[in-house]
């Protein structure tokens, strides 16, 4: 999933206090499952930026939406009705929901109450790690599921470095060793004999460096 | 008088871009710098131009130092982060060169090791913001320098297809002055009065402009950037005029040297770009009356 983090308050407020009406919109995808942007959160911090504003003897009104997807410009139409009332509009949801509402409306303000962190998997209750940077080229094939790319520092393809200690990362000992990771599952799965393989210097043109990449599934597009 | 002081005197200075070979062999970038030695004010090395890989600037830099002519060379945030990119300018500075330029980086995907990941941790203003930065003492983590080196920091404007990018391109500019550029080398000119005309709007910049005077070096050249560079502007009456010469390449040549010297009237320097002919920049500075 894609995880996020809500925004130091100070900053949503500088973004929102001009105004005094604004759609919160969350997203009941990623972010919802990351408690961050979802309906939940939505109520919370519509909670708080009232507050805050009458702290300042201003009033704000909030129109609270959830939508289910907002990075679907189908869900985001859902916003047509509301969006005449209000002066801007704050998004609980990934980037990538911003832009969508921001393409759809492009006459209103639209801020970010999030900051978008990483592809990763829920660890434990309230714990999420990133396990994927999207670098379109995936090798997880050759490195017994775990991806040097996203969870080894260095981004080292033929691991590990000298800093490697008791399977923790020179950076901090409570990273794991991507490389000590991929040696114990090689081995638990009997695959020592691909550690022996080089990886070579790797691709990136799958990764974003043409710019903003794009999939086109001929057989879907009508 | 070194590039600085000629800068700051207000005279028209003269640079001539050299290119570092695709390997270790120099005797022809030597060869080449020497014919022009003491004919202009200060040689510019392009740092892995167009993105193709090659022999650093810093190491053509230097080289060009040792051989007696004033390094300038370009900079950029494609291939190294801010670390690198400081302690460059660093090495730079106490191997013999003082003067950069920061130029945008061609697209990796447009080089020729399109596999290869870009770096792009700065921006040419923040890139500009940290060179002004070394030279006044500090780091960009804000730790003093045990000797600052008192730099020439140049950029470039690229070129422009219209008036709206134009106005654009001159506000950026305005944006890496504030920075800490010092000069400008502006676009390829082809049309004197497009160039007047681009002149009255960059003066007001505040630092020395030095457009860029290209080698056309043949028809299909000049055809080619007439139909694929809608900002070099060259007009049907420039590629009529070398086609029906007798002797295209010196008609090319001719055509230069005629620019530069229009050009010692209304700009503060020029910069010939020959991309790989080196060796007729004497005839062009012939031409010129340099």
């Amino acid at each position: 999933m894609i995880t996020a983090e809500r925004k130091p308050m100070e900053e949503i407020l500088d973004y929102i206090s001009p105004f005094q009406r604004i759609i919160l919109v969350g997203c009941n995808e990623c972010v919802t499952v990351c408690a961050a942007g979802g309906r939940k959160e939505v109520g919370l911090l519509s909670s708080a930026l009232q507050m805050a504003f009458m702290k300042d003897g201003k009033t704000l009104s909030v129109n609270e939406i959830t939508l289910e997807r907002q990075c679907d410009p189908e869900y985001v139409e859902e916003l047509v009705a509301h969006i005449s009332q209000a002066d801007a509009v704050l998004s609980m949801a990934c980037g990538c929901g911003v832009q969508e509402i921001a393409k759809r409306f492009p006459q209103k303000p639209v801020f970010p109450a999030l900051n978008t962190k990483f592809m990763g998997a829920s660890e434990s209750q309230g714990v999420w790690s990133e396990r994927c940077k999207g670098c379109g080229d995936c090798i997880l094939g050759l490195t017994g599921g775990i991806c040097p790319v996203a969870r080894c520092s260095k981004r080292i393809m033929n691991g590990p470095c000298g800093g490697s200690t008791n399977g923790k990362c020179e950076i901090s000992p409570d990273v794991d060793c991507a490389w000590y990771l991929i040696w114990e599952r090689l081995k638990a799965l009997g695959q020592e004999d691909k550690y022996e393989d080089i990886i070579e210097a790797k691709d990136w043109r799958p990764s974003w460096h043409g710019g903003p990449r794009k999939i086109i599934r001929e057989d879907l597009v009508e | 008088m070194n590039f600085k002081k000629k800068l700051a005197s207000g005279k028209f200075v003269v640079l001539a871009e050299v290119d570092t070979p695709k390997g270790v062999n120099i005797s022809e970038l030597v060869t080449n710098a020497s014919r022009i030695k003491g004919r202009v004010d200060a040689v510019l090395i392009p740092d892995m131009d167009n993105g193709v890989m090659r022999m650093s600037a810093l190491g053509g830099g230097v080289l060009m130092h040792q051989q007696g002519l004033e390094p300038i060379i370009h900079i950029y945030c494609r291939d190294r982060n801010r670390m690198a990119l400081q302690g460059d300018i660093l090495a730079a500075h106490v191997l013999g060169i003082q003067n950069i330029v920061v130029v945008h980086g061609e697209e990796m995907a447009k080089g020729d090791h399109r596999d290869a990941r870009p770096v792009d941790d700065l921006d040419e203003i923040g890139l500009i913001n940290a060179a002004r930065s070394l030279r006044e003492g500090v780091d960009m983590a804000g730790f003093e320098l045990k000797g600052t080196p008192d730099i020439i920091i140049g950029c470039t404007m690229p070129s422009y297809a219209d008036e709206k990018a134009l106005d654009a391109q001159i506000e950026l500019a305005e944006k890496k002055v504030a920075a800490g550029a010092q000069f400008i080398i502006s676009p390829y000119v082809f049309d004197m009065d497009r160039f007047v005309a681009f002149m009255e709007k960059a003066k007001g910049l505040g630092v020395p402009i030095i457009p860029t005077v290209f080698l056309l070096k043949s028809v299909g050249i000049a055809r080619y950037m007439a139909n694929y560079e809608p900002g070099a502007h060259i007009s049907e009456q420039v590629i009529k005029r070398i086609r029906k010469s007798s002797d295209r390449e010196m008609e090319c040549i001719r055509i230069a040297g005629e620019t530069i010297a229009s050009l010692k009237e209304i700009a503060q320097g020029v910069k010939i770009q020959t991309l790989g002919w080196e060796h007729r920049l004497p005839a062009i500075l012939d031409q010129a009356g340099l």
